[in-house]
């Protein structure tokens, strides 16, 4: 699914986003008393007169040697700013996964199997309503009554999450950033289930005298997964998104927070490098789906 | 083109003409579906009110008062103000009138840009196969990066701003309705009247627009309902960042971000804008999903 020319497209996105930049890197190198001659010298020195093709390759080789450049304003390098977050927002969606996507895949079982009742109408309308919800809202909700009452910090990160008020940290963020992931899971699943309850193999499953719940878990969920598995992979880029605002909203250390904080301060190199470490990210994800595929549909990894 | 061809053409024709019935009988369906029949109500109203704000808004939206700032709903201060006042002592109702006036304005305009670009792409995919692969790794690169990433990377470029935002959420637009529009396309392009149409020495121009878009027009329309519910949450989201509308702008996500500063004394500044999002994005999905089911003939058994 993943290939190199979209890897390609992602990296010549990346550059050219610091080329259309209306601000000139040399100057802001050189510093607001540089003389003409100093900002000449700058902009020989970081390979700014050279073409641009030639400045493309330069940037890939650069980065496939994990060089993206310094921050514009703390002057660290963007790698070590980018690994110091890097691992907030892996805790962040993972800690928002692992309570999302269980529920939304027991919530749409429930609904698939209770087709047409006020269950599965009810299950459904909390689904689309959790898509329509604007991320913001809920997390505003979070911190005026719970945040608010003071029964959980809702400001930053207070330690790494297996520590308890690092724990204690991560609930509302977490929890933030999953409500707007379970109505799709849910909704998946059950349009996958639908479809898998009514195929050869489930009657003949049912024919040999399965139990109803036996039938539904062992023989159509499996099958039933793959989409969700796909759905869940796709969602993740949305995830990345999503947690933008949430970083934003609870001050939560993660590359989301950093690449808004690098944009509205210009920061371009950091900014560029927050957007490739995402974009790459997400397609890293997908070749995981991709795997979990083969696992989950033999067929697929022998094709 | 010869006098014999001319029957053949009208056959065609006609049964290009009998799909695109077909699929219009959909929106019949859809006002027999009570919950989106409501929300179709809905949006009807929301849209009107929102068209005619300068002319039913009781007051000025940028009309401050200080004196009735943080007014609460009902409040003994401001007795006019249905919804109470927000941090400037402006009238709730009318801001939120405003409010829903540009943030629709922003959405519609950026699914119709971005959907309609996405729509020819898709299109001249499923036409021109040797354009499929290149017009299709575009898309894929475009759906690649999160979407909000587009709007916080424009931003940075061309400056926070309403322009920016509509910019970004078209390009968000673009690949998702692309796709859409491929698919819809590859299957009509399956079926004989496209043949025929070929047949009887139809150009490119008129069997791309007589029959592939005119036939794939209702799916392709029916996503962009969906993706205007998601172009106008990207919206706000954006502007509640500061990335978007910027204040004093009468705009939902702004307002809401707004309003976040007085949460524990007046909660109403930012619930309100935020519950109007809510509803308006609840109705486009209803509607959406109301459709796309009426589309879907494996759901429709």
């Amino acid at each position: 699914m993943i290939s190199f020319p979209v890897l390609l497209g992602v990296l010549l996105i990346g550059f050219l986003l610091l080329q259309v930049v209306p601000t000139d890197p040399a100057t802001v190198v050189a510093g607001p008393t540089a003389t003409k001659a100093e900002v000449d010298a700058i902009r020989n020195d970081l390979g700014l007169n050279q073409p641009l093709w030639v400045q493309f390759g330069r940037y890939l080789g650069r980065v496939f040697h994990l060089d993206l450049g310094r921050s514009m304003i703390s002057n660290r390098a963007v790698v070590d700013e980018i690994a110091l977050t890097l691992w907030p927002t892996v805790e962040l969606m993972l800690a928002c996964l692992i309570w999302a996507v269980p529920l939304g895949i027991t919530l749409g079982t429930l609904a698939a199997r209770r087709r047409g009742t006020v269950v599965d109408r009810a299950i459904m309308a909390l689904s689309v309503m959790g898509v329509s919800v604007p991320i913001f809202w809920v997390g505003l909700l979070l911190i005026q009554y719970v945040g608010g009452a003071g029964l959980l910090p809702f400001q930053g990160r207070n330690g790494p999450i297996w520590t308890a008020d690092g724990f204690m940290s991560i609930i509302l963020p977490a929890v933030t950033l999953g409500a707007v992931f379970v109505g799709p899971v849910a909704r998946m699943t059950r349009t996958s289930l639908l479809e898998t309850l009514g195929a050869d193999y489930v009657r003949t499953a049912r024919a040999k005298g399965a139990s109803d719940w036996r039938v539904t878990i062992r023989h159509a969920l499996r099958n039933a997964m793959i989409p969700v598995v796909t759905l869940v992979g796709l969602q993740i880029g949305f995830l990345l998104g999503g947690s933008i605002v949430t970083e934003t909203m609870f001050a939560w250390p993660g590359v989301g927070r950093m690449a808004v904080g690098a944009i509205t301060s210009s920061d371009f190199p950091l900014a560029q490098g927050a957007i490739l470490i995402l974009a790459v990210g997400f397609m890293a994800i997908n070749l995981l789906v991709d795997v979990l595929y083969a696992y989950l549909d033999p067929r697929i990894a022998r094709g | 083109m010869t006098d014999a061809a001319l029957p053949l053409q009208s056959q065609a024709d006609q049964r290009a003409i009998a799909a695109i019935r077909r699929k219009n009988a959909v929106w019949r369906r859809i006002l027999r579906d009570p919950p989106a029949a409501a929300a179709a109500l809905f949006l009807i109203v929301i849209v009107g009110a929102a068209l005619l704000a300068p002319w039913i808004a009781p007051f000025d939206p940028y009309a401050s008062n200080m004196r009735l700032r943080l007014c609460p709903i009902g409040g003994a201060r401001c007795p006019d103000f249905l919804l109470g006042a927000d941090n400037q002592g402006r009238d709730m109702v009318s801001r939120i009138l405003f409010g829903l006036r540009a943030t629709l304005g922003i959405g519609i305009i950026a699914v119709v840009v971005g959907g309609g670009l996405g729509a020819l792409i898709g299109l001249s995919a499923a036409y021109f196969r040797r354009l499929d692969q290149p017009l299709m790794r575009l898309v894929d690169v475009l759906l690649s990066f999160p979407s909000i990433l587009f709007g916080l990377a424009i931003a940075a470029v061309m400056g926070t701003g309403l322009f920016s935002l509509v910019v970004a959420l078209s390009i968000a637009s673009v690949p998702s309705i692309a796709r859409i529009a491929r698919g819809a396309a590859q299957s009509i392009m399956q079926q004989e009247y496209m043949e025929a149409g070929r047949a009887v020495g139809l150009g490119d121009g008129a069997l791309i627009w007589r029959y592939l878009a005119l036939n794939c027009w209702p799916t392709i329309l029916i996503y962009m309902t969906l993706q205007l519910g998601q172009a106008i949450l990207l919206g706000a989201a954006l502007s509640f960042l500061g990335l978007g509308a910027q204040p004093p702008t009468a705009e939902l996500g702004s307002m809401a971000a707004d309003g976040r500063k007085f949460l524990s004394i007046a909660p109403h500044v930012s619930t309100l804008p935020c519950a109007a999002i809510f509803l308006v994005v609840l109705a486009f999905n209803v509607l959406g999903d109301a459709l796309r089911d009426a589309l879907d003939p494996k759901l429709r058994q």
